[in-house]
């Protein structure tokens, strides 16, 4: 069972990563254009469409992967109060209750939408010949897909969870903030940290 | 089992909403299937009680949205046709989702998300915390005020509120105790200081409440701009008048702390003379000295005056450039820009500074000056319109004018320039008088922090609001700016670290910071977007119920006026400041909040600045500040979370305070739009 966590874990961060770099394309991209617009006196038609593109993937493809390392916002206020077998039930009912549908109508008709898009042969409209789309709203389903995959394996960590009483464990990743690689970015240590301590101590004392 | 009060509170809480939302909802008009009109309004209402408890219950708001949205909306559709409604609700969501994904607003918020993460770990804070705490060392509380100061250029290229608090917590905060300033001044100054990014432009969220409102970014940012820099204006003379007051407080810098060592050359040179420049000049002529340093470091110590001069110069030309219908110099030395900016620079004053913030991004030296150059602008505003620049190259457009006859000759400089070159002047010899050896090498520590940093939000700025670049392809540009800085810090790390070949160890390091930017950039804008993705969802069944309407209708039947709306509703955001995030505040709640502007004559730019100032203290009150626990989890263990919010707290007020006057004179805000974009 944990394997097949781990394994569609591992799918999703993978996507999730691969259309990552889409960022970095997006910023050269953007940079390039830029440059060729007012430096050469050249701007492209597509540019654009593309830019969209490339910001729409990546943030529907790294959809996933945020759920995977549980990085979609919540509301902090209780959650964090509950035992974690309380977490696991709210979760699981709320999962049924709110993702499940909602994700499954998002993939289905995201299908039909990229389906038609595809009978069609549809290119952009914002400018005259404009690239092909179809490819763009196919990310819609696909996404959905991905997502749901991974709500499928938060639902059973869940199950994991109320049965053991303590939630499975995640692979890690980067954080927004580690704070030990900060400290290490700055040259802190926690001996440092636990001298300061002294000052501390020192003003309370006086006060 | 004993429950914590926090937890009685919102169990209670989410009891009354639920027995409420039980006791309005339409049983009877399930029972036999027909919803009317009312109905339908009262599961609007429902619907947005339900989601603030599920909310509460820590699901993923995202999802919570587009669940909720898909069950409400169906029942709406199937009110009126029972059999479409399936294929419309998923139409609807299909449609509303895919608006997101080509949404050309939100396009930024990746962009803008990942300069600041590269920002982030270009490693420069140490650096740029050090310069200015030693040049600010005879600044009442120097240290507060540098962090103050520090906090708001690494906050604003950043916007990282979580690794700002850390990194400054994990830098000023033993610095100021070491100090012995007192606890909690430290802590507020640091948590204050490190929510200061997400007002400053460019900020997320103001993206994110320009993409919800449907009002300009290029306006937030320009509008957003001075509320900004008065708030941390407040802070930092807030902190100035207390460490006057209460000196105990915050003691001043002994003088050890306050002397940096200097290079041997200028060791030996500071024996012959006590200012830098004439020493330099001195030495010069002295064969025993390297020559090439001596140089270099005379041309780093010229370089203010070099920029005065050159400023001075491009003023003079700008000022005597012979009169013309439109200005295109700006434009051509910038690379040429979208015609559509040619009137507006030429009609503002400020139309020798577009070219400028442009050239700043490849010559920063230049530009420092630049941020010396809006006051001396403002003596201009009334001249400058009567004799607008223009080149020789328009002399044809010129001819058309009736003043065509001078068009060819010079103007004389008008007397404003004759003052703003004596205060340039002046500026320059008491700068020059004033170089001394420390004061040299503190320069140069800023111009290696300081100024790129400065130069780099500047140019990214100036270039959306003054029209020269979409608020997309500037994102685009300082990400850019911030790759490059990431690898020439880096660059200048590795090398001072002399292990090995300095720029393999950059590429590798670039590597490596390049990746982790893009992995945290895609998880933090997945969550911003499908944020999006389910409150627009969520906001069209919202819609398609009728819930807006009711709620319209009741506020408006309540009589406001234009004061007390604004009072409540800004209550209302600071109350859901408490349990929500500010990205789940303005995109669920904001929608409601717009429509109601207009009835009450409110400009949703200035409600968006109020929100945006307003959101700031969601940061800051307890219990749930982040920033307080960010600050908590380096701090040394006997610095209780309980000093961190007592520290918090006068900063807070200060928050208000600043509230208040932008209420009052909504110039603050709103000059800066209008100035440039009416």
């Amino acid at each position: 069972m944990q394997q097949l966590l781990f394994t569609v874990d591992k799918i999703s961060t993978f996507v999730g990563q691969a259309f990552s770099w889409l960022i970095v394309a997006l910023t050269l991209m953007i940079t390039w254009e830029v440059f060729s617009r007012y430096v050469l006196d050249s701007p492209h038609a597509w540019a654009f469409d593309v830019m969209i593109m490339m910001y729409g993937t990546l943030f529907m493809m790294a959809g996933a992967y945020t759920l995977s390392k549980a990085g979609h916002v919540r509301g902090d206020v209780l959650y964090g109060f509950f035992e974690p077998r309380t977490q696991a039930t709210i979760d699981l009912v709320l999962y049924i209750l709110f993702f499940v549908p909602g994700v499954v109508a998002l993939t289905y008709a995201g299908y039909t939408f990229a389906a038609e898009s595809w009978v069609m042969n549809e290119h952009s409209s914002i400018t005259a010949s404009g690239p092909p789309i179809y490819p763009f709203k196919t990310m819609l389903p696909l996404a959905g897909a991905f997502l749901l995959m991974q709500g499928i394996v938060e639902i059973i960590r869940c199950l994991i969870c109320i049965k053991q009483g303590a939630w499975p464990s995640r692979e890690e990743d980067v954080e927004e903030v580690d704070v030990d690689k900060l400290k290490e970015m700055v040259h802190v240590k926690d001996e440092d940290i636990a001298k300061l301590d002294r000052f501390v101590v020192q003003q309370e004392g006086t006060k | 089992m004993k429950i914590r009060k926090e937890l009685w509170f919102g169990f209670s809480l989410m009891a009354i909403i639920l027995v409420v939302v039980t006791i309005f909802t339409p049983w009877a008009g399930f029972a036999d299937g027909h919803l009317s009109r009312d109905d339908l309004g009262a599961l609007g209402l429902l619907m947005l009680g339900l989601i603030v408890v599920a909310i509460m219950l820590g699901f993923p708001t995202a999802f919570t949205l587009m669940g909720m949205g898909v069950f409400f909306g169906w029942i709406a559709y199937r009110s009126v046709n029972p059999e479409l409604a399936t294929q419309q609700i998923l139409d609807l969501m299909v449609q509303r989702a895919y608006s997101v994904m080509s949404n050309d607003v939100l396009i930024a918020i990746p962009l803008f998300v990942f300069m600041g993460y590269l920002v982030e770990r270009a490693n420069l804070i140490e650096k740029l915390f050090k310069s200015l705490h030693l040049s600010l060392a005879r600044v009442p509380g120097a240290l507060a005020v540098a962090t103050i100061v520090t906090c708001a250029i690494f906050a604003t290229a950043t916007g990282i509120v979580g690794a700002v608090v850390t990194l400054m917590g994990l830098l000023a905060l033993p610095a100021m105790l070491r100090a012995g300033y007192n606890i909690k001044l430290a802590a507020g100054a640091i948590t204050a200081g490190g929510c200061l990014g997400i007002l400053i432009p460019p900020s997320v969220l103001l993206i994110v409440y320009g993409a919800t409102a449907g009002v300009s970014v290029v306006k937030l940012y320009a509008g957003a701009f001075f509320p900004g820099i008065m708030l941390a204006g407040l802070y930092v003379g807030y902190v100035i008048i207390l460490a006057k007051w209460k000196p105990h407080l915050a003691p001043p810098l002994s003088a050890a702390d306050r002397q940096v060592p200097l290079p041997p050359l200028s060791q030996t040179l500071s024996s012959r003379s006590g200012n830098a420049l004439a020493g330099l000049f001195g030495a010069l002529g002295v064969p025993s000295l390297p020559k090439r340093q001596v140089v270099t470091q005379l041309f780093v110590s010229l370089l203010p005056a070099l920029s005065i001069a050159a400023l001075l110069v491009v003023m003079y030309a700008g000022a005597t450039k012979p009169t013309a219908e439109v200005d295109t110099s700006g434009l051509v030395q910038s690379g040429g820009a979208i015609s559509a900016d040619e009137d507006k620079s030429a009609e503002s004053s400020g139309l020798q500074e577009p070219p400028k913030e442009e050239g700043g991004l490849s010559e920063p030296p230049k530009d420092s000056a630049d941020l010396k150059e809006p006051p001396a602008d403002s003596v201009p505003a009334a001249s400058a319109a009567a004799a607008p620049a223009a080149p020789a190259a328009a002399s044809v457009a010129a001819a058309k004018e009736p003043a065509a006859a001078s068009a060819a000759e010079r103007v004389p400089a008008p007397t404003w320039y004759w003052i703003v070159f004596g205060l340039g002047m002046a500026g320059l010899l008491l700068v020059s008088w004033l170089m001394s050896w420390q004061r040299l090498e503190i320069f140069k520590m800023l111009l290696a922090s300081f100024f790129p940093l400065a130069v780099m939000i500047i140019a990214v700025l100036g270039s959306i609001v003054f029209g020269l670049a979409t608020p997309t392809e500037a994102a685009a540009v300082g990400a850019f700016g911030g790759l490059v800085l990431a690898g020439a810090y880096r660059y200048v790390a590795a090398k001072q670290a002399k292990s090995g070949n300095a720029v393999a160890r950059t590429i590798s390091d670039l590597g490596g910071i390049l990746k982790e930017s893009s992995f945290l950039t895609a998880k933090t804008s997945a969550m911003v977007c499908w944020l999006f993705v389910g409150s627009s969802i969520f906001s069209a069944s919202f819609a398609l119920l009728g819930g807006q309407e009711i709620i319209e209708h009741w506020v408006l039947s309540l009589g406001l006026t234009t004061l007390q709306f604004l009072l409540l509703s800004q209550f209302i955001i600071f109350i859901l400041g408490w349990p929500l995030e500010w990205t789940e505040i303005i995109v669920i709640f904001m929608p409601i909040f717009i429509p109601l502007l207009p009835k009450f004559g409110v400009d949703p730019l200035f409600f968006g600045l109020l929100v945006a100032l307003n959101l700031q203290t969601a940061f800051l009150s307890p219990p749930v500040a982040m920033a307080a626990f960010y600050l908590k989890g380096v701090s040394p263990k006997h610095v209780t979370l309980n000093q961190i919010f007592a520290g918090m707290l006068p900063f807070m007020g200060i928050q208000v305070l600043a509230l208040f006057l932008l209420y009052m004179f909504p110039g603050i805000g709103m000059w800066l739009p209008e100035l440039l974009y009416k």
